[in-house]
């Protein structure tokens, strides 16, 4: 460190303690210009809405004394959002939003980025899985449309989207695979527009399953028009109490999808510091556990440390699983 | 029945309140500039006003929303008439006949044209919306990967066949626009095509990069051998932004037929504006008595589109407020600003928050008036455009056209693609090779083929799932008609 630099941060450091009297030490590192949160794909998204809840929650609750801003940036499945954040090494005001496509575009080959080249900074929530049929359906549960799918897979076609190798797609060949079904030999339709095209395709009896999120199949569970045949979480959910669990009807699969912000790499343990803090203030404001509710998302803390051994753990399980439809080799 | 107009009625009193009048008339002046603006979309718009959203009522968010869409839907279509640039896929066919009206003087009317057409496209999309939700809701549910195939397949082709010149030169257009859309990772089997090593090409050619570049980098080139000439164009005319009674009467059928089709195809899941816009146009350069006026300044060219855009946007709010889907990349936003303030759309809304539901489709109605108020004056000043000479007007579309490609990605790689397809744009328009068949392919490709795969999935690898499906079978057939139509009006034109 050169001498002009210690000079400039003395000074940073004294202009920062004559502007907050009383609660900044000489060490604190505080945002000085507004906060980006890159959303790495195009409004709407599941990463856009964590990105503007956040947003949300930072502001109404001032947590960081900058205005926050959210900048879509859509590409590679979210790889140009993240690798523009990777070039802002060193630089604490900003962040990003991901979820396991972090590790599946790694793991398939798309992207060379992985979760090491950030600063994990925390998973915040979670979604569910589920396999959801037509409410008219004649399967009420994993056995049966399981036991449906081994004797004649040619007339079972299940929707994804919006593309193979993702969450919906690992839960569903983990089930066939647990029931005792050929996962090579399930029909895999792919709707690019997720939830737009899966859910009328399901409705118009075009597919017979989707492998889904559970929140995009609540309104039409509440509308009595679409059945779920499972849940991956590890406890039933409150909203659907009438849907046994994966683990209740003797799967052992506890499958969360996860969405979490990480920061740029090379931060300073100060720059760390901070937003390790804000973070768990974050997450115990009303603005935020409110925020949650009204998504039905589930809240889903691990900070920093856990987070990155979670991811650990993760990534050889979806190795695992798509390496064994010979998706990857 | 009854109940819909008590309903209504609900609606109305809660749109019109001040607080909610005044988020109409700020969210729609808002929309249209952004719709006015080459790169920004209803999406975007949307997008930005979600922190402002916060501290409103669900109703007021929702209503102030929609007030964007459709602002920017009004506004698309300005710089397609003005200068050839369409601010959003569902504006390119707008510059067909609005940019030929505009050079030959009749800038005015055609703007009028257009805000008029949408208006009538918006009441008419409205109407359907609050009296035939259910029954189009349900219909358009059998609509599966193979009607969706074949849909495209017939947009397709009505777009070669109606195009100006040699229709070999529509399918090499068309080819050519195809293979652009293969470019990319395909999310069927995860294989990275045609991407040369290049990064950037991993998620495809933005397609409204290959918009500015083929039409607004292009006019510029094209103009640039007019540089000095100062335009003659008739002052008197210019000044006149409205539409006469003749002109009214010529395009109120094409506008009333417009209307449904474009909110049918609003419905359907995944179509959206692109393919209401050309298939209106398609449809009325067909029936019309002197096809060759299309192209050349036809104000029912101009009309019908419009109107069919405004409608299908209307369209696009029924999987919104029936399934609670978002039927379009606007409507997915606007759910995602809602969720954010604790109301999920979808079939339960109309009878947990009526006063919501009902008073977003009010607020339509009202929105509508709003906003032909706004653009038929701010159509004044626009056309004043006219009078700027072209050393001035070409570099500042230049400059607009770069400036809205990088707002598209932030991607400094973009200008490299649109500088490339603006020079292929102005070798197509040398060898005479129409534009349109292009885009679409490009903008439809991906999808196209997608439903092509997700359908032979559904039918164990047999064709039959094309032709044994009713709907499907009937687009397959419109499909050859519109080809058999197009080669014999070629005959006749090649022999004369």
């Amino acid at each position: 460190m050169n001498t002009k630099w210690i000079l400039l941060s003395g000074l940073a450091a004294s202009v920062m303690a004559f502007d907050y009297p009383g609660t900044a030490l000489a060490a604190d590192w505080k945002p000085t210009r507004p906060i980006e949160i890159v959303a790495p794909a195009g409004p709407g998204g599941g990463w856009d809405l964590l990105a503007r809840t956040v947003q949300q929650a930072l502001t109404q609750e001032k947590l960081v004394g900058q205005p926050v801003l959210v900048t879509n940036k859509p590409g590679g499945g979210g790889s140009a959002g993240w690798t523009y954040l990777k070039g802002k090494a060193g630089q604490g005001e900003f962040l990003a939003a991901n979820s396991p496509l972090i590790l599946q575009n790694n793991i398939l080959g798309s992207s060379q980025l992985t979760y090491k080249d950030f600063f994990m900074l925390a998973n915040l929530m979670t979604e569910w899985e589920v396999v959801a049929v037509k409410a008219d359906a004649p399967w009420k549960g994993g056995k049966d449309f399981f036991a449906e799918m081994k004797k004649d897979p040619t007339k079972m076609n299940i929707g994804v989207g919006p593309a193979l190798g993702n969450d919906d797609h690992i839960q569903f060949l983990t089930l066939t695979k647990a029931y005792g079904a050929d996962p090579k030999a399930v029909k895999f339709v792919v709707y690019p527009n997720t939830a737009a095209e899966q859910i009328p395709a399901l409705l118009g009896g075009h597919i017979q399953a989707i492998t889904i999120s559970m929140a995009e199949t609540l309104e039409q569970v509440k509308a009595g028009k679409v059945r779920l045949l499972g849940v991956s979480s590890a406890e039933r959910i409150p909203e659907i109490k009438d849907v046994a669990t994966w683990k209740e009807q003797g799967v052992d699969f506890v499958f969360p999808h996860w969405r979490g912000v990480m920061a740029a790499p090379g931060l300073s343990a100060e720059q760390q510091k901070f937003w390790s803090d804000t973070m768990d203030k974050m997450v115990k404001t009303e603005t935020w556990k409110k925020a949650l509710k009204n998504l039905n998302w589930e809240a889903f803390y691990q900070p920093t440390k856990e987070y990155t051994e979670f991811l650990a753990k993760q990534d050889i399980l979806m190795r695992e699983s798509l390496k064994e439809v010979g998706l990857i080799k | 029945m009854d109940d819909v107009f008590h309903n209504l009625l609900l609606g109305l009193s809660v749109s019109a309140s001040a607080t909610n009048l005044m988020w109409v008339f700020i969210g729609g002046l808002l929309g249209t500039i952004i719709g006015m603006l080459p790169g920004l979309g209803p999406a975007t718009g949307v997008a930005i006003l979600i922190p402002i959203t916060y501290g409103m009522n669900p109703a007021t968010a929702l209503i102030t929303m929609c007030a964007v869409y459709y602002g920017a839907m009004f506004g698309g279509s300005r710089a397609s008439i003005m200068i050839n640039t369409p601010g959003d896929a569902s504006a390119i066919v707008s510059c067909f006949d609005g940019y030929p009206m505009a050079k030959s003087g009749r800038a005015g009317t055609a703007l009028a044209t257009s805000a008029i057409a949408s208006f009538i496209g918006g009441i008419i999309g409205m109407a359907f919306l609050i009296f035939l939700t259910e029954p189009v809701a349900a219909a358009a549910l059998e609509f599966g990967p193979a009607e969706k195939f074949s849909l495209m397949l017939f947009a397709l082709t009505a777009t070669i066949t109606l195009s100006e010149g040699s229709i070999i030169k529509g399918f090499l257009a068309m080819g050519l626009g195809f293979m652009l859309a293969t470019i990319g990772i395909d999310g069927q089997s995860g294989a990275i095509r045609f991407t040369m090593g290049i990064i950037d090409l991993q998620d495809g050619i933005d397609f409204l990069v290959v918009m500015i570049g083929l039409y607004a980098v292009t006019e510029v080139f094209k103009n640039y051998k007019a540089i000095n000439v100062v335009f003659d164009v008739d002052h008197r005319m210019i000044g006149r932004v409205w539409m006469s009674g003749a002109e009214f009467k010529q395009t109120l059928l094409p506008m009333l037929r417009s209307s449904p089709l474009g909110f049918v195809v609003g419905v359907l899941p995944g179509a959206g504006g692109t393919i209401a816009t050309f298939l209106s146009y398609a449809v009325e350069k067909s029936i019309s008595k002197k096809p060759e006026r299309f192209g050349k300044g036809a104000i029912e060219g101009l009309a019908a589109p419009e109107a069919a855009n405004n409608a299908c946007s209307c369209g696009a709010l029924v999987p919104l407020l029936t399934l609670g889907i978002p039927g379009s990349g606007t409507t997915a936003v606007m759910l995602g600003a809602l969720m954010m303030l604790g109301v999920r759309p979808g079939p339960v809304l109309f009878q947990q928050h009526p006063e919501i539901a009902w008073g977003v489709i009010a607020s339509m109605l009202v929105g509508n008036v709003m906003l032909l108020l706004i653009n038929l004056p701010l159509a004044v000043p626009l056309v004043r455009l006219l009078k700027i000479p072209p050393r001035i007007m070409l570099p500042l579309i230049l400059g607009m056209g770069y400036m809205g490609t990088y707002f598209l990605n932030y991607s400094a790689f973009d200008f490299t693609l649109v500088s490339l397809f603006a020079l292929a744009g102005y070798i197509m328009s040398m060898l005479s090779i129409p534009v349109p068949p292009l885009v679409l392919a490009l903008i439809l490709g991906g999808m196209t083929e997608q439903a092509y795969r997700n359908a032979l999935t559904i039918s164990n690898g047999t064709l039959a799932i094309f032709y044994e499906k009713p709907i499907s079978l009937a687009f397959l057939i419109l499909a050859a008609v519109s080809l058999a139509y197009g080669l014999l009006r070629h005959r006749k034109l090649t022999q004369k």
